[in-house]
């Protein structure tokens, strides 16, 4: 299909991780991303909430919210935010964080990473912090550039490294050695969940309602 | 592809401590890799920075102590206000190298010789390792004060020993790129080195073609993302043999439009300025507020950028900024930020981490921008908007 042909879905997520993300799936399930929003953390995206849900109504929107220790597990989290979605709303919660789909590729990410297969999880929605767990897989690495980039300097007072973003959005976008999504789908049951609710979301936006066209040069 | 380099071994700076230069009566301050200041306008970012560029001036070609301060407009200018009128300035800097050889310090204090109403120096200091291999005044000195009137660092025939030394404080480099003077070089007075951006096509033109061309196309692929219709990005000089950028930008005419300097946007100019000096040379980089005239969804990415940037380079860049994109960063590490608080007694330099405050917020989650930046704003800023009744 011409990319002038794609719908355009909305975006808003918590961070420039899970925009990179959200990028790959909106692509992958064929539409075309339109601007990303929010991306100052949690509480930022819940306080729009209620904006993004209203402009769903004309067109196809998609909100990742990480899930963290709020709740055990997700129902009751989506019903405490958005108890009524709108019809092209796709509110997804991600278990626990981004970064337990980003392992949920064990292959890739410990070839990424430079660190056996065996030292990654295969179920990582059970990991408790996938961030911290990144990190510590990142101080194992092989390659003096991911423990420079991904791992806090002593000193830092940070959680994470100096690039620590940019090095696990370039696995995101990485085509050739980086995350496929399909696979993690399948030791992820939200990812696989939510490119479900995204591949029915441009299914419907295909068959009942106008294509929204994307302009020339808008986004890529 | 991601283990191949070792860093090579790039000399940094990792301490300053300065008495009565400028704002700043007394302040002893470490230095990370990557360095970002914050603080109120007129705190002293810039004055602060201005001690690696008298350190550049001391040895740069066509510089030297006396026109160092020349440049500065004198002693009296130089020094603290807060200080009696020609007080006695001193600059110890600390440079290191991830051996355990390369360490150096360098202590200059100098002050204004009244009588004979020129700058001199007191005393001057070169360390390796530990040992003193320079002490001034030498007992040449004493006999011969006419001497003090000019370092041992600036002087080929005696440096020979700390040349190294001379050497880094030479690959220093300044940028603070200001798009007007960049489209018009005559308002920079033909200035060599002009950190304003009045030689930036000038010493473009002077770089050897091949390199000249691999740097553009990295800065092309750079600026890619923030300017996706930038197709080309080339050298080319007009009918007058000047040199110029052009860029070949991809709107609704298929074949795009060619556009010079000239017509660049500010932010497409900074940019690739920005780029380029990141590119040339591995010597420490100041910039002043490199999120100037950018989109703040660019600007956010600079930190990571300067970090991938020497850890494959080891450069080490100083940064002055009031940008709450930029500081939004999380990689930034407390020890990296330094506040600039002025004081009845001249400014003062803290690490963001000597905050207790500012770590008890990360911890809890906050942003480095929210918990520090607030500290550097003026108290009362908001009757600024009073001006406008």
């Amino acid at each position: 299909m011409n990319r002038s042909h794609k719908t355009i879905v909305y975006g808003a997520v918590e961070g420039l991780v899970d925009e990179a993300v959200f990028r790959v799936l909106v692509h992958l399930a064929g539409g075309a991303h339109g601007p990303v929003f929010g991306r100052h953390g949690k509480e930022y995206l819940r306080k729009n909430l209620a904006g993004y849900n209203l402009a769903a109504q004309t067109a196809p929107w998609v909100v990742l919210v990480d899930l963290d220790h709020d709740s055990d597990c997700p129902p009751p989290f989506r019903n405490s935010w958005l108890p009524n979605p709108s019809s092209s709303m796709c509110f997804r919660i991600v278990v626990r964080e981004v970064e337990a789909w980003l392992l949920a590729d064990r292959e890739r990410i410990a070839n990424y990473l430079g660190i056996p297969r065996r030292l990654v999880p295969s179920e990582p929605e059970l990991v408790h912090d996938p961030k911290k767990l990144m990190i510590r897989l990142a101080m194992h690495s092989r390659h003096r550039r991911i423990r420079y980039e991904m791992v806090p300097h002593p000193g830092s007072g940070r959680e994470v490294g100096p690039a620590y973003n940019s090095r696990l959005i370039e696995y995101v976008e990485n085509k050739n050695r980086g995350w496929r999504p399909e696979i993690a789908a399948r030791h992820s049951e939200s990812l696989a969940r939510c490119m479900h609710r995204l591949n029915n979301l441009l299914k419907q936006n295909i068959d009942n309602r106008t294509v929204i066209r994307s302009p020339e040069v808008a986004y890529y | 592809m991601v283990s191949r380099d070792k860093p090579p071994l790039v000399q940094r700076f990792t301490n300053v401590h300065l008495e009565n230069w400028r704002n700043f009566r007394s302040v002893d301050v470490g230095l990370t890799r990557r360095v970002f200041l914050a603080g109120a306008n007129a705190s002293g970012k810039s004055n602060f920075l201005d001690v690696f560029r008298f350190l550049q001036g001391l040895v740069s070609v066509g510089g030297g102590f006396q026109a160092a301060i020349r440049k500065r407009g004198g002693i009296s200018r130089l020094g603290c206000l807060v200080a009696k009128k020609n007080p006695e300035i001193l600059i110890h800097v600390k440079t290191a190298n991830k051996t355990s050889k390369g360490q150096w310090e360098y202590e200059l204090q100098f002050t204004q010789n009244n009588r004979r109403k020129m700058p001199i120096i007191w005393s001057e200091r070169v360390i390796r390792n530990g040992e003193q291999i320079l002490n001034r005044p030498l007992d040449s000195d004493i006999a011969d004060p006419e001497r003090m009137t000019q370092t041992y660092l600036e002087q080929v025939n005696v440096n020979r020993e700390y040349r190294a030394l001379a050497d880094f404080f030479r690959s220093i480099r300044y940028l603070h790129i200001i798009p007007e003077i960049v489209r018009e070089p005559d308002r920079s007075g033909g200035r060599r080195n002009d950190p304003y951006g009045g030689d930036f096509l000038d010493q473009v033109a002077k770089t050897p073609p091949a390199i000249r061309k691999q740097h553009l196309t990295k800065i092309r692929e750079a600026l890619s993302v923030a300017i996706p219709q930038l197709k080309a990005l080339e050298f080319w000089r007009d009918a007058r043999g000047v040199p110029h950028l052009r860029g070949n930008y991809k709107h609704w005419k298929p074949i795009g439009v060619w556009q010079t300097e000239e017509q660049f946007s500010n932010g497409t100019l900074r940019l690739i300025g920005l780029l380029w000096a990141i590119l040339d040379g591995n010597g420490p980089l100041i910039l002043e507020e490199p999120e100037l005239s950018l989109h703040s969804d660019v600007a956010r990415h600079l930190p990571q950028m300067f970090a991938k940037v020497q850890q494959r380079t080891g450069r080490q860049f100083l940064i002055s900024t009031h940008s709450n994109e930029l500081l939004q960063d999380e990689g930034i590490g407390l020890n990296e930020l330094l506040l600039l608080e002025p004081t009845p007694r001249g400014t003062t330099i803290r690490q963001a981490g000597d905050f207790a405050g500012i770590q008890a917020m990360i911890k809890g989650g906050t942003s480095l921008a929210e918990a520090a930046l607030p500290r550097t704003r003026p108290p009362n800023a908001q009757q600024l908007a009073l001006f406008g009744e």
